[in-house]
């Protein structure tokens, strides 16, 4: 490994018979194991074509600051431009390819993209999560595929929202209720997805609190609309739509998780727990 | 952080070292000092909560690859099984890592979870549970994070190993093609 003990930030640092090694290497074969660094001279960090998807968390205010110490960067060349993998160090690198072409464009240079990118991919990705699950689209028949590319950023805030909410409706105990509300829907969450990996149902944990917490979304809605209209014929209404619309959003993959025969097993706690989150809007005054 | 040692190497990336602590102390710091100015347990909660989940994204996506070039996420692929993907520099790169920067980003991450622990204990000892509520959710927040840049370190090596052999191989076999054709 003559390359790796002097370290080539330059081209010409390297010996004759390298270079004429590299010309047959480009001749002969272009499969792995290319021993010229194929990486733009003297970067700052070296960008790496990373075949890759999209990250998993995300977040909702943007960092001011981080992204001028990573605007360096955005200089560096692109990456699609460059060769394909100079070193073989990123794990998955060739299963990334198939995952990244589907559906997300050209796969991003992720470690050594502007941070202003990740947030705004970050953000992207909690909107059409959203939208896959709450409302109505083609994609609901295949669950597995609509919530291929879950995060935990978006139930995180509707939860917190929700026991927000609610602790601002209440007169009194208002931190004993957004307690409540958060440990409720925190706990429900994790223990209806257990509840349905103990059925046999063919879950992913982190997908399935994922979708749970989308699924609060109407209910956040119906809490704000009893916040602001303190009607109770009014508010038993709104709860009502709200937690069908929501029992209604996260049908499909919960059943679609389980053997037929169980469905039902599956769905009612899902169902009661949306129902005792529609209590406590109602009740709270 | 001491921003200037002239005979050894400075941080490397001062900004992000800055905001990798900031996060982190920012939200042991709340927690620990709010009970004197806030009575409320509800922004207690959602303030310190929030700033260990902002700690939480800023290392995964932001130092995690800046101070030490490794990246981990979930992944679910067409078979609708999840799967861990780490990502790493190549070892060059790794080589030239700021060690320093890469001190600081492993021990305050092992420290900010003992702090965690700690406060965790002393809640339980007074029986908030609570307050033991914030705590858990901050420590699981650093936990996870602690093991998937193990992980990913872990892999990274064990990639680096793999690409190491083959290249032996491959230029082993350039080698002596590269005899026979010139003798």
């Amino acid at each position: 490994m003559s390359h790796n003990d002097t370290i080539p930030l330059y081209q010409s640092s390297q010996s004759d018979i390298d270079e004429i090694e590299n010309m047959m290497n480009q001749e002969f074969q272009s499969g792995p194991g290319t021993v010229l660094p194929a990486r733009p001279p003297s970067p700052i960090r070296p960008s790496i074509p990373v075949t890759s998807s999209p990250f998993v968390q995300s977040n909702l205010p943007p960092l001011p600051p981080p992204s001028s110490s990573s605007q360096k960067v955005t200089s560096v060349p692109v990456p699609p431009s460059l060769p394909p993998p100079s070193s073989g160090n990123f794990g998955g690198g060739s299963d990334g390819k198939t995952i990244g072409g589907s559906g997300f464009g050209p796969p991003p240079n992720t470690l050594t993209e502007p941070v202003w990118d990740t947030v705004k991919r970050d953000l992207a990705r909690i909107v059409s999560n959203l939208k896959l699950v709450v409302f109505p689209n083609p994609n609901r028949e295949d669950p597995g595929k609509a919530l291929r590319d879950w995060d935990l950023w978006g139930p995180f805030f509707f939860i917190v929202f929700l026991g927000l909410t609610l602790s601002w409706s209440a007169s009194v105990k208002k931190s004993e209720v957004f307690a409540v509300a958060f440990a409720l829907l925190a706990a429900g969450a994790v223990i209806l997805t257990l509840n349905v990996l103990l059925l046999g149902g063919h879950i992913i944990f982190f997908q399935s609190l994922s979708l749970l917490g989308y699924c609060l979304f109407p209910l956040d809605v119906g809490a704000v609309i009893c916040m602001l209209k303190d009607n109770v014929i009014l508010k038993m209404i709104v709860v009502c739509v709200t937690l069908a619309w929501s029992s209604w959003a996260a049908y499909p993959f919960m059943s679609a998780a389980v053997n037929p025969r169980r469905k039902a097993l599956a769905l009612y706690p899902v169902f009661l727990m949306y129902v005792s989150v529609g209590f406590l809007i109602i009740a709270i005054d | 952080m001491d921003p200037s040692q002239p005979p050894v190497e400075n941080y490397a990336n001062p900004n992000t070292c800055l905001f990798h602590v900031l996060f982190k102390g920012a939200a042991l710091a709340f927690y620990i000092l709010s009970a004197l100015f806030f009575n409320s347990f509800v922004i207690i909660f959602v303030v310190t909560v929030l700033l260990a989940a902002l700690d939480f994204w800023v290392v995964k996506n932001v130092s995690g690859r800046i101070l030490v070039g490794l990246r981990w996420w979930n992944e679910i692929d067409d078979l609708g099984e999840s799967v861990w993907k780490f990502e790493s520099l190549d070892q060059e790169s790794l080589a030239r890592m700021n060690k320093k920067d890469s001190w600081l980003f492993w021990w305050t991450l092992y420290l900010a979870a003992a702090a965690w622990l700690i406060l965790g204990v002393f809640s339980l000892i007074r029986f908030q549970a609570d307050y033991l509520l914030v705590v858990g959710v901050c420590l699981s927040l650093n936990v996870a994070n602690i093991i998937g840049f193990t992980k990913c370190k872990k892999d990274a090596k064990k990639q680096f190993q793999q690409f190491a052999s083959q290249t032996i191989a491959s230029r082993f076999q350039s080698t002596v093609q590269s005899a026979f054709t010139l003798v």
